[in-house]
């Protein structure tokens, strides 16, 4: 029965001489179509990542007269990321071949976010020598674990001199 | 060969008829592709192409406030070079006068619109901090309080 169906029916080549789907009007639409989407097409995605200055640096601040509340901040160094509060380093978290540890820097800021209510609030700290995409990487790192106002800040070269 | 593959492509007039099934679906998969990175609004912002902007998970969209570029050699404002970082990190002064006298300008220049006090900086990736922050500290004394800075938004 099958194979009487397949006898019965005409070879391709004979269909394609009977049926001839004419399709330069929709390559027309197509070429229009591109060329209208690659004049509006953007292939790198930019955006802004938002932050505040310290009251000593941020001119609107200048008139505060209360001495302003410790922030948990994150102090980016060569050497070492520490998770500070005031004059307390709650974590330290070294360096692994000069590849700062993000990774271990996220959970940290999860159990500290957990531990106590910073408002949403944090600081990103950094020493001069560091480039400004790992400071971006860490502000990055900070609203990820939940801390919506970062502020960035510059860091003492040794805080060993200050204490 | 056989004679009848020769004569593909051929209609009953004899004119050659190109087969535009291929065509057809190069043309579609580069309008997927294109229909994916297509944006109404655009980039309000055009970012320096003398410099690699960071990556980040941002997705605030940037507004066209003043510009400020930071590359791995200059400082510039509306294209215009202002100081070298060389200049800046041999200072010890936190404040670059020339870089504060043009900031001044544009302050002024913005204080009726909607940008006032607002600055978005564009700097390369690779930028010491130190840089940064002479720079921000100068366009704050300005009086720009309202920093952005300008990232490439990671995939």
């Amino acid at each position: 029965m099958q194979l009487k169906f397949f006898r019965a029916s005409k070879p391709s080549e004979t269909l394609e001489d009977e049926i001839e789907l004419d399709i330069t009007p929709l390559m027309n639409i197509f070429i229009i179509l591109v060329a209208f989407l690659v004049s509006m097409a953007i292939f790198t995605r930019l955006a802004i990542v938002e932050f505040t200055l310290p009251p000593n640096v941020d001119s609107s601040m200048n008139n505060l007269q209360e001495k302003p509340q410790p922030k948990l901040t994150v102090r980016l160094d060569n050497h070492y990321v520490g998770l500070v509060l005031g004059d307390k380093l709650l974590d330290s978290l070294p360096n692994v071949n000069s590849v700062i540890p993000f990774d271990s820097l996220s959970k940290r800021l999860l159990v500290r976010a957990s531990e106590t209510d910073f408002k949403g609030e944090i600081v990103v700290a950094s020493v001069d020598q560091i480039p400004f995409k790992t400071i971006v990487k860490a502000m990055d790192i900070c609203r990820g674990a939940g801390f919506s106002k970062v502020g960035l800040s510059s860091a003492i070269t040794d805080p060993g001199v200050s204490e | 060969m056989k004679a009848r593959d020769l004569h593909k492509g051929l209609d009953k007039g004899g004119t050659f008829r190109p087969q535009l099934t291929s065509l057809v679906d190069i043309m579609v998969i580069l309008l997927f592709f294109l229909i994916q990175s297509f944006s109404v609004e655009g980039n309000l912002v055009t970012p320096s192409t003398d410099l690699e902007l960071p990556l980040s998970d941002a997705s605030k969209s940037p507004q066209p406030y003043c510009n400020l570029h930071i590359t791995q050699t200059q400082v510039l404002v509306d294209d215009e070079v202002i100081v070298t970082n060389q200049k800046i990190a041999s200072s010890e002064d936190f404040m670059i006068p020339e870089l504060f006298k043009m900031m001044k300008a544009q302050a002024v220049k913005n204080k009726d619109s909607l940008s006032k006090g607002k600055l978005i900086i564009q700097a390369d990736k690779e930028i010491p901090f130190a840089i940064v922050k002479k720079v921000m500290f100068t366009c704050s004394k300005a009086g720009f309080d309202d920093f952005k800075v300008l990232v490439v938004q990671e995939e």
